[in-house]
């Protein structure tokens, strides 16, 4: 407090300097003269008593000296005049001054840009109270990741484990809001009445879900987010109590959220932005209530002081128990908790701080050209230096000198950098599609401005460390004396060694851009198993009580395929219960007659399409044996399947699946049909090998889900339009959305690696770039050093060819040892990028011999440009030259 | 900053300082100069001018205020008077300085018994 208080005082007489000056001279005056008069009436003359006064008072110099010291802040002034000098020199020669703070401003940009990414995304704390306490769990088949759970085994959880403060449930759930002039499909939850509570969030209006709302008979209420109330409801703020028509079931709204909320947790990473929460409304006597109807997913609030490894030890032991109770009923019976941190944001966790730490090079090669920079200036500044040092400045008041220049350099490459920063939340939606979460919590904040503010800081200091010392190192006398005569700091060697560091920090960032590339590029050319391109999807919800039966929905798609495939430029059209990248999993058991285990839990189970005739056709699925779906496969014929490759080989095993018979779902069902087997499809990701796959016909079962492909011969936008009206035609009461190129469904699979590229590309660019002006101002600085010596070489009859080719043996010595340096040092680096890189090794040596050779060409270009001024030497003035 | 040979160390003069206010009320620069010489014999040889850094350091503590005012003779002055903290401060460190002399003393005295 009282630091403090002496701070402020200090501070404040800052701003009061004149003043205050004015005062002390006054008061030591007056001091002066009241001693005078003392010794005039103790009998002095005038003159001898003024000098007896001073003597009494000692020096008034000094006096002041150390009141101004005890007055002000000292090393703040100094400071402040050091950095008046260093935007003095640095005015007198702008060139220097733009290239260094262009240099530290795409470092430091470059820097603070990703940093903002981290901090919105990672660092920014959960929107949830005590986030550290809340954890995921659920069943697990591989014992990585938390799966779904079932109801039954979710009541047996809370009841018997004592780790958790609350347990809480949600669901998948898209309900249609029927409004007459646009039906639309909404991303919701359905969640137990605890959802909110368990998360620790408050309802902004109305009311939180009650265990009241949670029965099978009273669960038609809903919460709203902020975001939907003002962009379907208009911000009705009498919107609580009201009624709304989900999928023709009138709902009651009971609550909106606060506008804060982050929509985080979905049942699917890519379906984040739920809007819409109602109750769960589940009993043990529902059918989807059962142990085996495992959709549901757990979330869990720890008691304080249990740990995540504790409370996955009791959730084990408990499933585990259950499986001896109910052995047919669990193929496991193993569980996992997870921190709810790590299930969200752990998968990009990685890959961010990969970029961080790649960005993070940028700036040391930034910072290596600074360094350069300032070394070639320090030969030029000596004259300078050692005048000042021969003045009585001393060591550290130099080195201070010019490491508050640098900053003042860093500080302005800083703001520049920080336009990037400002500008991040821009440039994101620009490049779209990107699968990271949190992205909307990217912006400056001051987290971001202490960030930009400390690296600027800590570059200055980088920076300048070595050239300061190295300036103070300098013999006065000879320095005094060569004067303009060229260097006595030498340096060369330090020079030579930031050039070779930065080749080698710009050879492992272009190794790993074009390691990602190579990868990106495989990934896209894997065969997904359908054609992407001239594909367009539309979504449709049969909802409404007409559509309560199978047979209208069956009818609708009979009849919106006949009108769309009547549409000029439709060469295909099909439905399907779902599609690749669509992000909708359903898989269900397949049980094969002779194949069955005891306990059907274990028997294989497949992702499951519901299909008509004609979706293979639309989506280029290539039939490989058998035969296609038929019109003729209605309910009363033949019940009949197809099933893919895999799922060909890895249930049969070589025996002929076709003409097989195989029990879906329940093992007591009547037997399918396999009358066909159709290639593989990738269904979640490009990069993981397709899994087990099969068809059926919708005329034979059931769905509520609907996706038409249509595959055109143009562009599909230009028909989307067209297709949407003709299936609004055959129905308008059904809404339908999501109209988007199949290939989009795509790239979204691939857009964290994109982006991954994008940044670590930029990084390599900038890399290579810093590089070049590296070299460049190296071998220009020897050009103009060696002049003299050159012209002497030529004189005595070399020639210029011969002392070019001199020049450039320099410029790729340089650039072989940064290579070579750079070969060893990426081989212990590229390990991090194991996870971003797909189909090639890490080491491969095809990207490594272009990222050297692109690094060796643009070093030998950066040196031969300057080098070229040698050819033009006239011995004579090059003689004279000093 | 270490003060001078031969010259009062800094709490000691902070001390004295405070308790010349103390004793004399608001007092300027020159005259607690004085009163310093005065009260002491001359015993410190006290360089006048190392009075005013710590009469500032002494305000910015808050231990004393400063108005400008006119002298006996009629000169502009500051004067120096103390605060509320300052007279804490000033029993506090009385307390101390006491606790010290004392123990120096009965330390000192043992040495003499000897």
């Amino acid at each position: 407090m009282e630091l403090l208080r002496i701070f402020g005082a200090r501070l404040r007489a800052l701003f009061r300097k004149r003043q205050l000056d004015h005062e002390l001279e006054a008061e030591l005056r007056a001091h002066l003269e009241s001693l005078t008069d003392e010794n005039i009436r103790r009998g002095m003359d005038p003159k001898e008593a003024a000098h007896a006064a001073r003597r009494e008072f000692g020096g008034v110099e000094q006096t002041k000296r150390l009141y101004r010291d005890q007055r002000g802040l000292p090393f703040l002034e100094t400071l402040v005049q050091d950095a008046r000098y260093a935007l003095r020199m640095l005015r007198k020669s702008p060139s220097f001054a733009a290239v260094a703070v262009l240099t530290l401003a795409l470092g430091i940009g470059a820097n603070t840009a990703v940093f903002s990414i981290v901090n919105g995304v990672l660092l920014h704390p959960l929107p949830f109270a005590n986030a550290d306490r809340l954890v995921v769990v659920g069943e697990s088949e591989d014992d990585r990741k938390p799966s779904t759970t079932s109801f039954a085994t979710y009541e047996d959880w809370k009841t018997r484990s004592k780790s958790f403060e609350d347990l809480t449930l949600y669901r998948q759930w898209q309900p249609t809001l029927m409004a007459p002039d646009e039906p639309e499909q909404l991303i919701g939850l359905r969640v137990a009445n605890n959802y909110f509570r368990t998360l620790g969030i408050r309802i902004a209006a109305g009311r939180d879900f009650a265990p009241g709302d949670d029965q099978p008979a009273t669960r038609f209420v809903v919460i709203l987010s902020h975001a939907l109330w003002q962009r379907r409801f208009k911000s009705d703020p009498a919107i609580v109590g009201k009624p709304i028509n989900l999928s023709g079931v009138t709902f009651t709204v009971v609550g909106v959220l606060p506008v804060n909320y982050e929509s985080l947790i979905a049942t699917d990473l890519r379906a984040s932005g739920v809007e819409i929460w109602g109750a769960l409304g589940y009993d043990a006597a529902l059918r989807d209530a059962c142990r085996t109807c495992r959709h549901l997913r757990g979330i869990g609030r720890l008691r304080p002081g249990v740990t995540v490894t504790q409370a996955a030890a009791e959730l084990s032991a408990i499933t585990y128990q259950l499986w001896k109770e109910h052995p047919t009923e669990f193929s496991s019976g193993r569980a996992i908790v997870m921190p709810v941190y790590e299930e969200l944001l752990g998968g990009v966790s990685r890959t961010l701080y990969i970029l961080l730490g790649a960005v993070g090079f940028v700036l040391l090669i930034a910072c290596a050209n600074l360094a350069n920079l300032l070394l070639a200036r320090a030969t030029h500044r000596e004259r300078e230096m050692a005048m000042r040092a021969a003045l009585g400045a001393g060591r550290a008041r130099i080195i201070r000198q010019v490491l508050v220049e640098n900053c003042s350099l860093a500080m302005a490459g800083g703001l520049v950098g920080l336009l990037l920063a400002y500008w991040m939340p821009e440039i994101l939606s620009l490049v779209r599609a990107m699968n990271l979460p949190r992205l909307d919590q990217v912006r400056l904040d001051w987290h971001v401005l202490g960030f930009a503010f400390a690296i600027a800081l800590l570059t200055g200091i980088l920076s300048g460390v070595v050239p300061a010392i190295r300036m103070t190192k300098m013999n006065l006398q000879t320095a005094l004396q060569q004067g303009a005569r060229g260097s006595s700091l030498g340096g060369g060697g330090m020079r030579s060694f930031l050039i070779v560091s930065e080749i080698a920090l710009s050879l492992t960032l272009l190794l790993g851009a074009g390691l990602l590339l190579r990868s990106l590029v495989r990934l896209v050319n894997v065969p997904s198993g359908f054609e992407p391109a001239h594909l367009l999807t539309l979504r449709v919800s049969p909802v409404g009580a007409w559509y309560a039966k199978d047979e209208p929905v069956r009818d609708y798609i009979t009849r919106a395929n006949e009108r769309i495939r009547t549409i000029p430029g439709v060469l295909a059209s099909g439905t399907s219960s779902q599609i690749p990248f669509g992000g909708n999993f359903d898989t269900t058991g397949l049980h094969i007659d002779g194949k069955m285990n005891a306990n059907p839990a274990l028997d294989p189970s497949a992702e499951r399409y519901v299909i008509s005739e004609g979706y293979l056709e639309a989506m280029g699925i290539r039939l490989l044996r058998g035969r296609d779906f038929t019109r003729r496969d209605a309910q009363t014929a033949e019940q009949v399947m197809l099933v893919n490759e895999t799922a060909a080989r890895e249930i049969w095993a070589g025996a002929d699946p076709i003409g097989q018979h195989v029990h879906v779902g329940d093992p007591k069902s009547a037997p399918r049909t396999v009358v066909g087997i159709v290639d593989d499809v990738h269904h979640y990701t490009l990069d993981a090998a397709p899994t087990m796959q099969f068809y059926i016909p919708v005329l034979q079962t059931d769905t509520s889900d609907l996706v038409f492909a249509v595959r055109c011969a143009g562009e599909p936008s230009q028909i989307a339009n067209t297709v949407h009206r003709a299936m609004r035609s055959v129905d308008e009461t059904l809404p339908v959305y999501r109209v988007t190129p199949m290939s989009e469904y795509v790239a979204a699979t691939t857009a964290n690696r994109r982006l991954a590229l994008i940044l670590l590309g930029s990084f390599a660019a900038i890399a290579l770039l810093l590089s070049v002006v590296g070299i460049y101002g190296v071998t220009e600085y020897t050009v103009a050093q060696r002049t003299r010596e050159i012209g002497i070489r030529m004189a005595l009859g070399a020639q210029s060819q011969e002392v070019l080719r001199l020049m450039l043996r320099q410029g790729l010595m340089l650039s072989s040892a940064g290579v070579a340096l750079g070969t060893v040092f990426s081989f212990t680096m590229m390990g991090f990028l194991r996870s971003l890189v797909f189909g090639v090794a890490v080491t491969d040596p095809l990207t490594f011999l272009c990222a050297a050779a692109i690094l060796t060409a643009a070093a030998l270009l950066a040196c031969w440009v300057p080098s070229r001024k040698v050819m033009s030497v006239d011995p004579i003035i090059a003689l004279r030259h000093e | 900053m270490a003060p001078p040979r031969g010259e009062v160390l800094q709490g000691t003069l902070d001390l004295i300082v405070l308790q010349t206010l103390h004793a004399m009320g608001p007092l300027h620069g020159y005259g607690i100069a004085q009163r310093v010489q005065q009260v002491s014999e001359d015993l410190l040889k006290l360089n006048q001018g190392t009075l005013y850094p710590a009469l500032l350091r002494l305000e910015q503590r808050g231990w004393i205020t400063s108005k400008w005012g006119a002298s006996e003779n009629n000169r502009k002055a500051k004067f120096y008077s103390l605060t509320r903290t300052g007279r804490k401060q000033l029993l506090a460190e009385t307390r101390s300085w006491e606790r010290m002399t004392a123990l120096m003393a009965r330390l000192l005295g043992g040495t003499e018994g000897a």
